[in-house]
């Protein structure tokens, strides 16, 4: 856990809006209820699609650099802030993809940076406003499961930046955030290796935000989506919802990190298999052998003389 | 030489069989890896001829390429049967050598000579008859002072009053010839001989003056015949003693003389109870019942038709020394054939000099005594193709520069056979001591003079160690004597035969070697695009092996044995490297890439167990391979070592040629079509360096592609299909192969295959044509489709 980091008293709730700090304040309670003293979530996606800038909506303070136009060098960031005996840890991760390939040394920062540290949400941005899902999502996709395994799916939510949009002429805003996210869901499905009626049976979380000042804001000064929904206490209900949904969160140990080492797999087994190998292959090969020896065709001469001897005692 | 028998006349066949050859004619044999081939060409039509010629392992039959090695490695086996004048027949067998000198033969040519002639030979001049041309005149005519020159012999036969043909077996007993010259004496001695015969009940000599001085012979006789007989039996009088017949008493009684000759009778009942049943097979004996019951009665003709009859399935089945002695039991239902099959009294094995001489050998007996199929030993019949055999499993010791194997008559057993063999030992040891020089690339990659790198390889072996066939070898070769460290492969190595004893019929080979190699990792290789990127690995290993070789035909074997080794990987410039590049996405690259050694530290030891499996079933179809192979090996880590590494790295393979059409087997008939299946897995449980990894693509993986291309993995599954079709005298083929990872890629340390950018599987397939040794083909790589030409040498599969 992030024991070890000194965390700071989280300030940042008192920015939000009065409405929004009362429904922050009930999800803190829940977790107080639950006995669950911290909560670290996990931000990953593509680079430049507004990871730190959602981290700095939720923590509602500059905690994270953002910059604009590139990429925040490697090293993920861990953004760790306490209220009333809750620390809710957010690690913000640099892009993962790099002149058109997944950069594995970035997967690999990360893992090493997560090590020993126990991840209860993995939230996976992308932007709303992209029409496309391509080979690099699913790059992406792909990576994260094969660096924390799929069972991370389970502990995630789609966030879907940006989303204050206007869709293309004649599409209705709803349908497309539908759409939108159907596709990038198949995505997670497939590299989760999940079958879509297990998916149904937990709905894939789903999480809508506009990190841009510009954002509309209600009577209530709360920001808020097209639809008109306040999207930061939803983001914070929905992490809260996924964090008790049931399933293990995943803790990164050495194992993980390093990941599964091929070589010690089935090493037990090697007497076995060599007994295997030598007992049912290799004997009945030499008795196959034998056997042609016995039945091998041999030349007249051989059997008529073997014969006459016969004959002969 | 006639003999009497209770119920009639025995006939003794005249032993002249030589002219028969008893060899087929010529045909061609190639055993599958022994690589003799055995041609039968005569030089003359009496000496029918068997050459062998051994050459370096090589699986050429083509007929064209067989004069070829008959000419270039001078090893041969010849065996000529010729007829003495004393109608013993004797055979030879020589392996290795110069074999078919013309001093041998003309040896043999003057010995094929009857003697009767040979002692006239000397007579510059004949004389002529002095009589008034063509009249007919009384043997008892003839002057005995003169030496008559013989224009013809002609035999008539005055119960069918015919002439019989001159090629007739008749000939052969008559051993008179036109154009020789005889006295009066000797024609009377061949005259006596026929009449004693016991073929005829008449015999006359007639002669018939020419014009030129010569006289004409002819022998006009009337043949015996016999009662007719129903059955035929044939037994095996070899090393029997003959009965030797009771003179009749000219005083006896008629009483005494039925009592003599049912005493007569008796013994020869005995005697056909006693003896041993030939090896003639019961057609050939039916035949011979056939040819009986065709006949009124037996005639001598008929029985001279039978005995040749039996001979020449003696002679067509190798039996060189069998023979006809006796027609028994005549005049009764059954007719008794009395071969002498050609026992073995014993085998000599006798070492020679250079020089022909019989010296002491080095080698042990034993060594050589278990190479003689048990058919060639006393109480064997002799056979020449066992004869062939043990000429061939002697010559394979490797120890023998000549091998030899000569029957003789048995002086003192009657009808037996000495079988002598003859070897000429090798020299034992040998060293050797070459150099040579190399252009290497210079640094522009021209050759330059300060390139030039002096060379050489130091080698001996000792061979034939206590005489027991064991041998010690070893060899040092550099390319670069100036800095030897540089480039130094060696190798040491002791083989230990007959593990189990020379006397115990299981063969285990013992083998220990210390050796180096030096080879490119196909690991750490690029894939398309990326080959320039990747710098390349070298691979050395050290180490110390023995294993124990059990081989149970010349292709199937068990091999067990514990590896020592220590390997290294080396950098392009010789130093010791940790890992491999790594290709970094803005196309830069860095050395932190996939390990290559399992301690990390660029320097593995390590000891395991390999075993080995072979079962190969694989034959030659005129020049066609066709049958099964399958191989299982399996390296077992003892988890001694760096890291105590512990694994199970084991491979299966399988081949299947299918022949696809029957032809007959011969030299000049076209090879079979044949479909090729294949199939090799590979895998590895446990400790995996990246060098021990399974390398898809190359020549021997997947066509079309270069050694690694396609990556190297955990486990592989390599599926190829070839089909050949038979053009001329080599082939034509089409191939299809597949190489997957099955997604084990990512098992080996740093995953090799992704990091450097390889697929991980492919396909290919392409046509390509057999040229020799050589295969040209046109490959189309599946992943890129393109296609493109190589040439390689040896096998595929």
């Amino acid at each position: 856990m992030a024991a070890l980091q000194m965390s700071r008293e989280w300030i940042g709730i008192q920015q939000f809006p009065p409405a929004t700090q009362s429904k922050l304040l009930e999800i803190l309670d829940k977790f107080k209820q639950e006995d669950v003293s911290s909560l670290t979530v996990l931000v990953m996606g593509k680079g430049g699609v507004g990871k730190s800038s959602t981290v700095n909506s939720v923590i509602g303070e500059r905690a994270a650099a953002v910059s604009t136009f590139q990429s925040e060098g490697l090293r993920p960031t861990l953004v760790s802030r306490s209220r009333s005996g809750f620390t809710l840890n957010v690690i913000d991760t640099p892009g993962l993809i790099e002149g058109g390939y997944v950069n594995d040394q970035a997967v690999n920062l990360i893992k090493g940076f997560l090590l020993n540290k126990t991840i209860d949400v993995l939230l996976y941005v992308d932007r709303l406003d992209v029409y496309r899902v391509d080979d690099l999502d699913r790059q992406v996709v792909t990576a994260i499961t094969d660096a924390f395994g799929k069972e991370i799916w389970k502990k995630s939510a789609l966030v879907l930046s940006h989303a204050q949009f206007s869709p293309p002429d004649g599409l209705n805003y709803d349908l497309f955030v539908s759409r939108r996210s159907d596709a990038l869901l198949k995505l997670i499905r497939a590299a989760a290796q999940v079958k879509k009626q297990d998916m149904q049976g937990s709905l894939f979380p789903v999480i809508r935000v506009e990190n841009s000042g510009r954002c509309n804001k209600n009577e209530s000064d709360e920001k808020i989506l097209p639809d008109g929904t306040s999207w930061i206490p939803n983001l914070f209900k929905t992490i809260t919802e996924i964090s008790f949904n049931g399933s293990e969160s995943i803790h990164v140990d050495k194992k993980l990190v390093e990941g599964p080492n091929p070589n010690e797999r089935g090493k037990r087994l090697i007497p076995l298999i060599f007994a295997f190998q030598y007992l049912l292959l290799m004997k009945p090969l030499v008795r196959l052998i034998k056997s042609d020896v016995s039945r091998e065709s041999k030349p007249a001469w051989e059997i008529r003389d073997s014969g006459s001897a016969s004959r002969r005692a | 030489m006639s003999k009497f028998a209770i119920n009639g006349q025995l006939i003794l066949l005249p032993e002249v069989s030589t002219t028969n050859s008893h060899l087929p004619t010529p045909r061609k044999h190639s055993a599958p890896s022994s690589s003799h081939e055995l041609l039968n060409n005569a030089p003359s039509p009496r000496f029918p001829s068997l050459i062998c010629c051994c050459s370096s392992p090589n699986r050429n039959t083509e007929p064209s390429s067989s004069g070829h090695l008959l000419k270039s490695l001078g090893k041969s086996l010849f065996f000529g049967s010729i007829s003495p004048a004393a109608s013993q027949f004797s055979s030879t067998f020589s392996g290795g050598g110069g074999g078919g000198d013309g001093g041998l033969w003309r040896d043999l040519f003057s010995l094929a000579t009857p003697v009767a002639v040979a002692d006239e030979k000397h007579s510059p001049d004949w004389d002529s008859h002095g009589l008034p041309a063509n009249i007919v005149v009384q043997l008892n005519k003839l002057s005995g002072l003169k030496k008559y020159k013989i224009s013809d012999v002609l035999f008539f036969d005055r119960r069918s009053k015919t002439t019989a043909p001159a090629e007739d077996s008749l000939s052969e007993m008559v051993p008179i010839h036109p154009g020789e010259i005889h006295t009066k004496a000797q024609l009377q001695n061949d005259l006596e001989t026929l009449t004693s015969s016991g073929m005829f009940e008449k015999v006359d000599l007639l002669g018939n003056t020419k014009p030129d001085g010569t006289l004409g012979l002819t022998f006009s006789f009337v043949e015996s015949t016999w009662k007719s007989a129903e059955r035929f039996r044939c037994i095996n009088v070899g090393l029997m003693t003959q009965p030797k017949p009771v003179p009749t008493d000219s005083d006896m009684t008629d009483r005494e003389m039925i009592e003599y000759y049912r005493n007569q009778e008796k013994d020869y009942k005995r005697r056909i109870d006693k003896a041993r049943p030939c090896m003639l097979p019961g057609p050939v004996q039916r035949e011979m019942m056939l040819m009986l019951r065709d006949q009124k009665n037996v005639s001598a003709s008929l029985l001279r038709r039978i005995g040749d009859r039996v001979v020449k399935w003696y002679r067509d089945n190798g039996y060189a020394y069998a023979n006809v002695t006796n027609f028994g039991s005549l005049n009764s239902k059954e007719l008794v054939c009395e071969v002498s099959e050609g026992d073995i009294t014993r085998v000599v094995i006798q070492f020679q000099d250079k020089l022909g001489n019989v010296v002491e050998g080095h080698t042990q007996i034993p060594i050589i005594h278990r190479e003689i199929p048990k058919q060639l030993r006393p109480g064997h019949v002799l056979n020449m193709k066992a004869a062939n055999q043990a000429v061939k499993n002697i010559f394979s010791l490797n120890l023998f520069s000549n091998v030899e194997i000569i029957p003789r008559a048995d002086e003192k057993n009657e009808g037996g056979v000495i079988v002598e063999i003859n070897l000429r030992e090798a020299d034992k040891k040998s060293a050797e001591v070459s150099t040579e020089w190399n252009i290497v690339p210079g640094p522009g990659g021209a050759p330059s003079l300060e390139s030039f790198q002096p060379g050489g390889s130091v080698s001996f072996e000792h061979k034939n160690i206590h005489g027991l066939n064991r041998t010690f070898m070893g060899s040092v070769t550099t390319s670069n004597l100036l800095n030897p460290e540089d480039d130094l492969a060696f190798k040491l190595e002791y083989v230990h035969p007959h593990l189990d004893g020379v006397y115990n019929s299981r063969n285990r080979i013992f083998k220990t070697s210390a050796f180096n190699s030096r080879k490119l990792s196909p690991v750490f290789t690029g894939g398309p695009g990326f080959e320039e990127l990747v710098p390349p690995l070298v691979v050395d290993r050290v180490g110390l092996k023995a294993n124990i070789t059990e081989n149970f035909t010349r292709q199937s074997k068990s091999t067990y044995g514990l590896v020592l080794e220590e390997i290294t990987t080396r950098d392009g410039n010789i130093q010791i490297c940790k890992s491999g590049m790594r290709l970094l996405p803005d196309g830069g690259t860095s050395d932190d890439g996939p390990p290559t050694t399992l301690s990390g530290t660029g320097v593995d030891r390590v000891a395991f167990l390999q075993a080995n499996v072979t079962r190969d079933n694989t034959k030659f179809v005129n020049g066609a391979i066709v049958g099964d192979r399958t191989v299982f090996q399996v390296d077992q880590g003892l988890g001694i070592g760096s890291k105590c590494p512990f694994f199970n790295r084991h491979q299966l393979s399988l081949t299947k040629f299918i022949q696809l059409k029957r032809v007959k087997e011969g030299s000049g008939i076209p090879q079979p079509p044949v479909l090729v299946l294949h199939g090799h897995y590979g895998s590895c449980v446990g400790d995996l360096p990246s060098y021990e990894s399974f390398a898809i693509g190359g020549p021997n993986s997947v066509r079309g592609y270069t050694m690694g291309e396609l990556g190297a993995a955990r486990n592989i599954l390599e599926l190829s299909a070839e089909i050949r079709v038979p053009v001329k005298n080599t082939h034509v083929y089409a191939f299809a192969e597949h190489g997957n990872d099955l997604g084990s890629s990512k098992d080996v340390k740093g995953n090799p295959t992704a990091a450097y950018r390889r697929m991980g599987h492919g396909s290919s397939y392409g046509l390509g044509v057999k040229l020799g040794q050589v295969r040209a083909e046109y490959a189309v790589d599946h992943n890129r489709g393109t296609g493109a030409f190589f040439l390689r040498f040896g096998e595929r599969y």
